[in-house]
């Protein structure tokens, strides 16, 4: 079929799009958390001390993410009052609905952090004073850690992986519609979550510790691994894309409307100033000498994995099924699923961070691996 | 109470606790209120199960149509369509190139797919075909997620403002049930659209089946529609992805374009 010798006259109507700017934030945030759980994990479960300082902290970020993520699938619902129809019924459908199986992951992955969270900082919190913790007893949390976190681990990649997979499933949209979508999910899940760490760590280590110093072994440490997140995720959207673009069925006509339409904001934006440009940063040693351009590798990162989710999102819905060309959205200021909505999310997110960077003794934590005993 | 005691009866007491939140978890919603599909389908409410024994189909005569709107309206009136949103509708194109060119009409709605890909996606069970293949939406029990309209590759699904949730065409199962036909079939002027039992072969849309060749629309995306359509153009079988045009002079003037979603095209 060539394009021109086709007219779409009259009476073509706007079809409904129901996934607006909520969307992409909240693939966002499960990506983002579920990658610094996967961080913490390194010295939790796979032993890799050099991570260690953070894993705490990276723990309690992953857990403040997930439970402010799914705000935005509420929000984003027509009929919000009516949340509890998800888990009383249609259960048939759980084989075939990847929406569905969010009942089960988004209860348990977060309740899981929780406690691995409190079993780790156990000895720290004002309640076990009094009862002085033992070898015996803090091998076994210890042990009790590393078990959550080994069962966490398929949690954390399930949590963000059926997100792709909810997106992946929709064989009517082509920029859906690849069985790649749940692991390129997690991939630049992964590149966001350490972006967000870059840029959270050094602030928490300078202002709100007592040690008051900024890793900077940690931060390059953090800007090399985005680097090889980086690889992996390029890596797996060249299949993707070589894949859809030019040996397909004609999908590939949409994909090559769509590429070629949204060029700028997809290959230049997206490919190379927020992924190409963080990956050169963390692999040069001149760029990862310096602390700002870290700082900068690790901003640019995490923005460029939010456009992605946008692009992919908004994108994929632009794609017309029956009406010509491509559809525009503009997402409204107020009300739900809204520009307002997501700042408000975002405000969420800061006030959890604050409170629970409050109620647990991160700060005690990390200041076993930078300060001396007779320091403190 | 030594330290050991006071430790077993801390632990004592969370296990009891857990034990009952559990069990108070469990037994909140009754046994019925947890269901496999939702209470309609539960309760074997009639319009829920639909006509057993029978699958209702439709058959577009294209040759027939003249795109004259009016099952579009019908359908409108009958249904009480919001504003701006359709079940049904007529789009025109512009086949071929000058000084060779003709016009084709091309009538759709809601295929009540065989295999409906916004069937199996629905998580809360509000969506799904009776047992006469028609696809309807339980409007009391859909939480407006939006993943069926997602899902259907034919764009035949959208929100209702007034209800709020996902909804689409219902082949007019109130009137099935009744003995009528769909408001568009009988509304259509020239007899293109023809409906009927697809499990009788003496219905009218069997003889037609079995009479001329015929076709669906999308056919690759494997949803086995149960609409087809006899003299369907191959130009315009895969609603393919089509330049810029002229559709939108008329929304453009109304601000329509300014919406949430638009068409780009100009």
């Amino acid at each position: 079929m060539d394009f021109g010798t086709l007219l779409h006259t009259i009476s073509s109507i706007t079809p409904d799009r129901p996934w607006g700017i909520d969307i992409p934030n909240y693939f966002w945030f499960t990506g983002s958390s579920a990658a610094a759980f996967i961080i913490s994990s390194f010295a939790h479960v796979f032993g890799m001390k050099e991570y260690k300082p953070i894993a705490g902290f990276s723990l309690l970020l992953a857990f403040v993410l997930l439970v402010a993520a799914p705000m935005n699938l509420i929000d984003d619902l027509r009929q919000p009052g009516r949340i509890m129809n998800f888990f009383f019924y249609g259960w048939e459908n759980f084989p075939t609905s990847p929406m569905k199986w969010g009942v089960l992951l988004l209860i348990a992955y977060p309740l899981l952090i929780l406690v691995e969270a409190l079993v780790l900082y156990r000895p720290y919190f004002g309640f076990s004073k009094g009862v002085v913790r033992n070898k015996e007893q803090q091998e076994k949390d210890h042990h009790l850690g590393v078990l959550l976190g080994a069962i966490g681990i398929p949690l954390a990649l399930s949590v963000h992986g059926y997100t792709g997979y909810i997106l992946g499933a929709v064989h009517a949209i082509p920029l859906f519609h690849t069985p790649l979508m749940p692991i390129l999910f997690l991939a630049s899940a992964m590149v966001s979550g350490t972006g967000l760490l870059i840029i959270l760590l050094p602030i928490f280590q300078k202002f709100f510790t007592d040690f008051k110093r900024i890793d900077m072994a940690m931060m390059q440490r953090l800007a090399r691994l985005l680097s090889w997140f980086v690889v992996i995720d390029l890596v797996i959207r060249f299949f993707w894309l070589t894949f859809a673009i030019t040996f397909n069925n004609e999908e590939k006509y949409a994909l090559k409307l769509f590429f070629g339409e949204n060029f700028w904001e997809v290959l230049i934006v997206d490919y190379v100033i927020c992924l190409i440009v963080p990956m050169i940063i963390g692999f040069t040693n001149y760029f990862a000498r310096s602390f700002k351009w870290i700082l900068f590798g690790g901003i640019l990162s995490a923005i460029g994995v939010w456009i992605f989710r946008w692009n992919t999102v908004i994108g994929g819905q632009s794609i017309g099924k029956t009406t010509p060309f491509l559809l525009e959205y503009h997402p409204h200021l107020t009300g739900f699923d809204s520009i307002l909505s997501v700042l408000a999310n975002w405000s969420l997110l800061i006030a959890l961070v604050a409170l629970v960077m409050v109620i647990f003794p991160w700060d005690k934590e990390m200041a076993n691996y930078y300060v001396t005993k007779e320091e403190r | 109470m030594d330290e050991k005691e006071s430790k077993q009866g801390r632990r004592g007491f969370v296990k009891k606790t857990t034990a009952l939140l559990g069990a108070a978890v469990l037994a909140a919603p009754s046994a019925k209120a947890i269901s496999l599909t939702n209470p309609g389908r539960e309760s074997g409410d009639a319009r829920y199960i639909g006509q057993e024994g029978k699958r209702f189909g439709m058959v577009i005569d294209l040759r027939k149509c003249v795109g004259c709107q009016a099952c579009v309206s019908a359908c409108k009136s009958e249904n009480k369509i919001p504003k701006e949103k359709f079940r049904t509708y007529v789009p025109e194109y512009e086949l071929g190139s000058y000084p060779n060119v003709h016009k084709a009409f091309l009538p759709q709605l809601c295929n009540h797919c065989a295999e409906p890909s916004c069937v199996s996606v629905c998580p809360t069970g509000a969506t799904f075909a009776r047992k006469d293949g028609i696809v309807v939406v339980d409007s009391e029990v859909c939480w407006g997620c939006g993943y069926c309209i997602n899902a259907c590759p034919y764009d035949k699904r959208y929100f209702n403002p007034v209800t709020n949730v996902a909804d689409k065409c219902t082949l007019c199962a109130h009137r099935i049930d009744h003995g009528l036909l769909p408001a568009c079939v009988e509304s259509c002027v020239g007899g293109a659209r023809i409906s009927g039992d697809l499990n009788d072969p003496n219905s009218a849309v069997s003889k037609l089946l079995s009479m001329y060749p015929t076709t669906v629309l999308k056919p690759s995306s494997g949803t086995k529609p149960r609409v087809f359509y006899i003299a369907l153009s191959g130009e315009i079988q895969g609603l393919p992805y089509s330049p810029k045009v002229l559709d939108d002079m008329a929304r453009k003037i109304d601000g329509m374009t300014a919406r949430e979603w638009s068409s780009k095209g100009e």
